[in-house]
């Protein structure tokens, strides 16, 4: 489903992305995870051509993403991104958040796409919350609209940055739930995390990066119990101190 | 379309349009530090809470900011002679740029004290500092950074403002261009050679505006 | 003395309400259309395109570099020479929306330049394209910002549109200017102009300092 073929990206003289080769199956649960500056925003960005790559290729569902042909719009609507940050619209209610890219990129009709808002804000558990204004939500709230306003599009894919770094410890919990249930529904996704009971839970597979290149894959289990290379295992030891 | 642009004239007015430009610098510079002065006492008085200062500042600051300034310098030039005052139009001119300016200052500089955080003036209250030296110490000093950009700012629209005075005659930059253009009627020629000139004022100018902006942001990281 | 050229100036008061007129109509004109001109430009100047970035910025720069009278001048001697015949009304207008525009068209960029790049970002994500994600979500966000200094740019824009009087239009300026050759009561001519403008003007600032006060909140 996501391909990464000798991907390389460099930011000026930086070398952020290293002969990136990757294959993500459809229904997959990728966790990513590494330490600060490896690089795993800048790779989960380029699957949606958030960023530019100067080398190699990713294909999204047959479809070469930075090809210049490349009909963007379409790409992305099948791909929901979820950021550390939330970066709800402020000046829309939740409602509204959500309905946004239905109404304007699939040009759905309102009255539906308020329907189609409203399930998915029922699958994160905040339809009474729908009339407000991010504003006036919590952290772990915005989060979920966040996902919701993502899910809207009904993507095939979800890509998730740190969803839950930028949250207060108690509601973190909420927003790893609706992820769960996500995982439940089949959702291929991709998640920068480094939520070790999430991977433990739910991923298929984790990876773990630094200086920009992929150094070592396994199952959850086998990742975090006898990791296989030495910088592993010191990043491990250093979540598990946190 | 400037195919028949005459450079040996301008050439032969080089001297004229040199002579605009130091008639330039010299109006700003003394006008920008009259206007200074005027806008620090106008500020003093407009933040002094002393009622009989207070009320002509305000209605000296927004009489000023609601006007232009063409009818400003018009008042002066065509008023003080019904005064019986006999002024100069240079002099006029360097008046009206003041007066001008130092309402602009005056808001400026109020503006900077105003951002100054109210928790670091109460610590002054607090420690037993006296309104002078609240000023002093701890009010002056940091509104001082937040002034410094603005200030400079005026300063490039005063001079674009003084080209304003050739209307009186006074001689200085744009009228050199109008000279010229009486004299050969090559207003083209003339009125570009002018906007060249103002530009390299302008870039000069900014240029240091900018970079007094980048030192203070660089000092308030530290 | 002073009774006498009073009660002319009162005769001759429909006079300056002439001026008034011609004054707000430039300044009404202008104003919309430097708003529009503007907008656009500071689309542009936040664009991705290098090129059309700089264009714009040297636009910019030679309009801010330059008095507004010289402006004028240029505009009102050299079409002509190109054998565009301009009127002066036609020429006040065209200068103002060159001055004008040029300085909202900075306002517009500032308050683009303000939204955050995750709000473009997160646009981008579900789909929208550049155009949606400008009109959609970012305009409506940076108007708040731009709305305070926009208003004090149009004070200052109708308080420019006096300059246009130096080629010839019979705005308020224009008016108080001939006035005086007539009756020499410079003060009581300019007091009078002065004051029109500061019935237009002042509702203005006012209404500015309201919007930056609630800004600031
Ligand atoms: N727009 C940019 N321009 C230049 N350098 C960048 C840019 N974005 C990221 N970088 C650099 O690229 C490297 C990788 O960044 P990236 O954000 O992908 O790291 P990360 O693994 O997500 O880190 P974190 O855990 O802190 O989010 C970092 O060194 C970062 O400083
Ligand atoms: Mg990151």
């Amino acid at each position: 489903m996501i391909e990464f073929k000798n991907v390389n990206k460099w930011f000026g003289k930086l070398h952020v992305l290293n002969d990136i080769n990757l294959t993500i199956p459809k229904g997959e649960v990728l966790v990513i995870c590494g330490p600060s500056g490896s690089g795993k925003s800048t790779l989960i960005r380029c699957i949606n051509r958030l960023e530019p790559i100067q080398k190699g290729k990713i294909i999204v569902n047959d479809v070469p993403v930075h090809d210049k042909a490349t009909n963007l719009t379409k790409l992305r609507a099948d791909i929901g991104f979820v950021f550390q940050q939330f970066h709800l619209y402020p000046h829309m209610t939740v409602l509204e958040n959500v309905m946004l890219a239905p109404v304007n990129v699939k040009k759905i009709a309102k009255s539906k796409a308020e329907k189609i808002a409203m399930k998915k804000l029922e699958q994160v558990g905040l339809t009474e919350k729908s009339g407000v204004h991010p504003a006036q939500l919590s952290g772990g709230q915005q989060q979920r609209v966040a996902i919701a306003r993502g899910l809207a599009m009904s993507p095939k894919i979800m890509l998730f940055d740190e969803p839950t770094s930028a949250l207060d410890p108690e509601m973190i919990g909420e927003v790893l739930d609706v992820m769960v249930n996500l995982v439940s529904e089949g959702m291929t996704m991709c998640v920068v995390t480094h939520e070790m009971g999430f991977a433990k839970k739910v991923a298929n597979r984790v990876l773990f990066m630094d200086e920009g290149a992929i150094v070592e894959t396994g199952t959850p289990d086998k990742f975090f119990d006898n990791p296989k290379t030495d910088r592993a295992a010191n990043f491990i030891s250093m979540i598990l101190t946190h | 379309m400037l195919t028949d642009f005459n450079f040996r004239v301008i050439w032969e007015y080089m001297p004229l349009f040199l002579t605009g430009v130091r008639a330039t610098a010299f109006i700003a510079a003394v006008s920008i530090t009259l206007a200074l002065i005027t806008g620090i006492i106008a500020c003093a008085c407009r933040i002094s809470g002393i009622k009989i200062l207070k009320y002509p500042a305000i209605a000296y600051i927004e009489l000023i900011r609601s006007t232009p300034l063409l009818v400003q310098i018009y008042f002066l030039y065509f008023g003080l002679p019904t005064l019986g005052v006999r002024v100069p139009e240079l002099q006029t001119g360097i008046l009206a740029l003041m007066l001008n300016s130092g309402a602009y200052i005056a808001e400026i500089i109020r503006a900077g004290i105003n951002s100054v955080d109210e928790g670091h003036i109460e610590a002054g209250i607090s420690s037993g500092l006296n309104y002078v030296q609240r000023m002093r110490f701890i009010i002056l000093p940091q509104a001082l950074g937040v002034t410094i950009p603005p200030l400079l700012g005026q300063n490039i629209v005063l001079v674009k403002d003084s080209a304003l005075l050739s209307l009186i005659s006074v001689v200085e930059l744009t009228r050199s261009g109008q000279t010229m253009t009486s004299e050969r009627f090559m207003p083209a020629e003339a009125f570009l050679t002018v906007a060249f000139f103002y530009m390299c004022i302008y870039f000069c100018l900014k240029t240091f505006a900018d970079w007094s902006q980048r030192k203070l942001i660089f000092r308030e990281v530290y | 003395m002073m009774a006498f050229y009073f009660g002319q100036l009162v005769e001759i008061f429909p006079f300056f309400l002439k001026g008034l007129w011609m004054t707000s109509k430039i300044a009404f004109i202008s104003l919309v259309s430097c708003t529009l001109i503007g907008l656009v430009l500071g689309i542009f100047r936040s664009s991705n395109s290098i090129i059309l970035r700089h264009l714009v910025g040297v636009y910019v720069a030679f309009v801010r570099g330059t008095p507004f009278v010289v402006q004028i001048f240029i505009i009102f001697f050299i079409f002509p020479e190109w054998g565009i015949q301009l009127e002066a009304f036609s020429a006040a207008l065209l200068a103002m929306a060159i001055m004008g525009s040029a300085f909202i068209c900075e306002i517009v960029a500032g308050g683009i330049a303000a939204i955050p790049k995750g709000q473009w970002e997160a646009a981008a994500s579900s789909g929208l394209t550049n155009l949606q994600q400008l009109r959609l979500i970012v305009i409506p966000q940076a108007m708040k910002i731009i709305l305070p200094p926009l208003v004090g740019q149009y004070v200052l824009l109708i308080k420019d549109t006096s300059v246009v009087s130096v080629i010839g239009v019979m705005d308020l300026t224009r008016v108080g200017w001939v006035t005086v050759v007539r009756i020499p009561e410079g003060l009581m001519v300019f007091t009078l102009v002065g004051a029109l403008y500061f019935m237009i003007s002042y509702p203005l600032i006012l209404l500015s300092n309201y919007l930056e006060r609630r800004m600031a909140v």
